[in-house]
């Protein structure tokens, strides 16, 4: 799992799902794109659409600083990257401590598969399959306001 | 053999005639197959071709001709009859099959039959009728014997028990069953042989153009070598920074030449001849017409103009509805022709050949064209125009309203043209390939309808503008030219910005007020371009689609490039006036805008513009 950092809040997402983990770069904004869409970005080559998690999560937007990455992740067949505020380290989080999701309060449930708990840590697992899937419903209805 | 059939040599001289010619035409309608694998007229004839080959080979008792030919006629009867699909496994069978018909026959002519190993063959054909089905990861780990079938029916069990779902690999692991490598492999193994079921994606090439790759990487291959030893020579001091400059300038020169030379050579062999798609028009236009009870003389030219694979799988759907609806709208029935003074027999014309960088495909029909007023009525009646902006449509651009969704002047969609395909899947379907689709048509005279398409999938010569802080690339076939405009030449009409250039009045779009977008860090409020109202002069580009032209504001000319665009992807192809990106020499992505998305944008916001109060215009 690859811990990392939002808006104060820790989440993990299975490492065999991380691409890469680069630096905040110059980022490409496409006019009418759906809100969250942070811009394109061009990646050895190839262009993927970077997704600010802060706010498909709703939360404010902060500007970037020296610990923001991002975090590139192959979803549904695409290759995508989200904007996270610093990412930890690479963890191993045993199958029993992980639970399923509890009420949380800024991130909606369907993301999450479950929560773990390493030391006194309380990481949030992150399904980006389900993210995704309804980001991509959302950006469907931009197109047609 | 049959005794007296085999003493009957002319017989058997018929015989090997045609079912020679008979496997020269299955040849090419196999290969033409692997472009259209749904095209049921493809499959029929060479079902025929083969059910044939038996018939006539079963009578003059060649026996092993009658058995494989048997066996790949059931495989595809079951094609044709949709019992399973046209996959690589069959297509192989096939096509292998073919070959091995071809030799027989030979041997027949040389003299003989020969004896034949046909098991293996003959099991593959019977293999290809059975539906495809990826084993499961339990089976696949069995089969190499990471664990027994015994183990695999204990655990399968257990997570049929358990009350979450639990991953078989996962479970096998943690029992210490077998290894996460060992599951890594079985599942990718497994993908495999899910993919390979997939439909074919094999290509037959023609060697001369794979022959003509190898040269050029060759060429690369030397330059690449030249680089290498100059920065050796350079590092190593005996090469002084002027004639570094110099070879370096050099070997770019011939770097741009064989990479230009690499990228052509490589899309080419990706190319086939139109007649893939064009073939079986003949019979559809034959078939068509005679139901309609009409006369039609079909002409098709220019065969062999080559086109990428992918483009002629694509532009077949939209080229056979346009035939049908020359057929069905078009052209008259003979009766009518001849009171109306025309010959009895209709023509219908299908003309492919290559201009410059672009495909070009014309259809054309000699019938009734299409009348500007009953397209005019319809766009009316369904709330598309008002009476206003219909006054100031040129007939051209009123036959363009065609080309929107849920636009059909047939009261009832028949058989033949409303399958779901309408104009507006025509026009999607040619965006989808870069292309664009015309319609010229005078009333009584007939219809032309012109598609355009490139010649190349990906690549592009842009113009590169610069707008505010952002670069974009212009696609330059849309670009009919540039202009250093004055402040004076830009009016507003009806709150609509206009500017005039040498007389003519052109629709004058600004990028930022399409593009208006809360959190564009380039936004700027207002209506002035960014260097603000210190210059006097700015630039227009003028763009052109069809008969549409518009002026879009712009900083700076930044040059022209040759560039490979590349899709934006699934979350963002909602944007209409962007075509997908590029990344440009120094790593940056700029955005490759659309013309006629950026037409038809400045024409909503006009719209909207005007007539606030009227209903919005989905265009």
């Amino acid at each position: 799992m690859v811990g990392f950092h939002v808006g104060g809040e820790e989440f993990a997402l299975d490492v065999l799902r991380v691409q890469e983990i680069i630096r905040l770069q110059e980022l490409t904004r496409v006019p009418n794109s759906p809100e969250f869409m942070e811009g394109v970005m061009n990646l050895r080559g190839k262009i993927i659409p970077v997704i600010a998690l802060r706010k498909r999560f709703g939360l404010d937007l902060v500007p970037p600083d020296k610990q923001t990455r991002i975090v590139v992740v192959e979803v549904n067949g695409t290759v995508l990257g989200f904007v996270v505020d610093s990412v930890s380290e690479v963890l191993r989080i045993s199958a029993d401590t992980v639970e399923p999701p509890p009420r949380l309060g800024k991130v909606e449930r369907e993301y999450v598969s479950g929560v773990g708990k390493l030391d006194d840590r309380l990481l949030i697992l992150l399904d980006v399959d389900r993210l995704m899937a309804e980001s991509g419903e959302m950006s469907a209805t931009t197109a047609l306001a | 053999m049959n005794e007296e059939l085999s003493q009957d040599s002319s017989l058997i001289q018929d015989f090997l005639v045609e079912c020679e010619e008979l496997l020269q035409g299955m040849d090419q309608d196999m290969v033409a197959l692997e472009s259209s694998p749904q095209d049921s007229e493809l499959l029929n004839r060479i079902f025929r071709a083969m059910h044939t080959i038996k018939g006539t080979s079963s009578f003059l008792g060649f026996e092993p001709v009658v058995r494989l030919s048997h066996c790949a006629e059931d495989v595809l009867n079951a094609v044709r009859r949709g019992e399973i699909q046209l996959r690589r496994r069959a297509m192989d069978a096939l096509l292998a099959s073919r070959d091995q018909l071809g030799l027989m026959l030979q041997h027949i002519r040389q003299g003989g039959l020969q004896e034949y190993k046909l098991d293996s063959l003959l099991q593959e054909l019977e293999d290809a009728q059975k539906p495809e089905v990826a084993p499961s990861l339990g089976e696949l780990l069995v089969r190499d014997q990471v664990i027994t079938p015994t183990t695999l029916k204990a655990v399968l069990a257990e997570q049929a028990a358990s009350p979450e779902p639990r991953k078989l690999g996962q479970m096998l692991v943690e029992k210490g069953l077998s290894s996460p490598l060992q599951i890594g492999d079985a599942l990718a193994r497994q993908k495999e042989i899910a993919a390979s079921a997939a439909p074919s994606a094999t290509l037959r090439v023609e060697a001369r153009k794979l022959d003509e790759l190898i040269n050029l990487i060759g060429e690369l291959v030397l330059e690449r070598n030249r680089l290498v030893q100059l920065g050796r020579d350079f590092s190593s001091g005996s090469l002084a920074a002027g004639d570094l400059n110099s070879f370096l300038g050099q070997s770019t020169a011939r770097l741009s030449f064989i990479t230009d030379e690499l990228q052509a050579a490589g899309l080419k062999t990706r190319m086939i001849p139109i007649e893939a798609v064009f073939r079986k028009f003949p019979r559809l236009v034959r078939d068509v017409a005679h139901n309609l009870l009409k006369e039609v003389e079909l002409v098709i030219r220019g065969q062999e103009t080559e086109l990428d694979k992918t483009m002629v799988e694509l532009i077949g759907d939209p080229l056979v509805h346009l035939i049908r609806n020359a057929l069905d709208h078009g052209l008259e029935t003979p009766e009518v022709r001849v009171q109306s003074g025309k010959s009895r027999q209709g023509s219908i014309v299908i003309a492919a050949s290559q201009e410059g960088d672009q495909i070009v495909i014309k259809i054309s029909d000699d019938g009734a064209g299409i009348n500007p007023e009953r397209i005019a009525e319809k766009a009316l009646e369904k709330g598309l125009v008002t009476p206003e902006r219909l006054r100031q449509l040129s007939p051209g651009e009123i036959l363009d309203f065609i080309f929107l969704p849920g636009f059909s002047t047939v009261e009832k969609a028949s058989d033949l043209s409303g399958r779901g395909v309408g104009m507006d899947v025509v026009r999607s379907n040619l965006k989808k390939m870069n292309g664009t689709v015309e319609i010229d048509s005078r009333p009584s005279q007939g219809t032309t309808i012109l598609l355009r398409l490139p010649l190349t999938l990906a690549i592009l010569p842009v113009l590169l503008v610069r707008v505010a802080d952002e670069i974009y690339a212009l696609p330059l076939r849309s670009v009919v030219e540039t202009a250093q405009i004055q402040r004076q030449n830009i009016h507003c009409i009806e709150g609509a910005e206009v500017l005039c250039l040498r007389g003519e009045t052109l629709p004058l779009i600004r990028l930022q007020q399409l593009f208006e977008d809360k959190t564009t860090r380039s936004a700027v409020a207002g209506n002035e371009p960014s260097r603000g109202a210190r210059e006097q002069s700015w630039k227009a580009v003028i763009l052109g689609i069809a008969e549409k032209r518009i002026a879009l504001l712009v900083d700076h000319l930044l040059g022209q490039e040759s560039t490979v665009v590349k899709p934006l992807g699934s979350y963002l192809h909602h944007c209409p006036s962007v075509a997908g990106a590029t990344v440009s020499g120094d790593g940056r992505v700029r955005l490759v805008l659309d013309p006629a998305g950026l037409i038809t944008a400045s024409e909503a916001l006009d719209y909207d513009r005007r007539s606030s109060a009227a209903p919005k215009v989905s265009a």
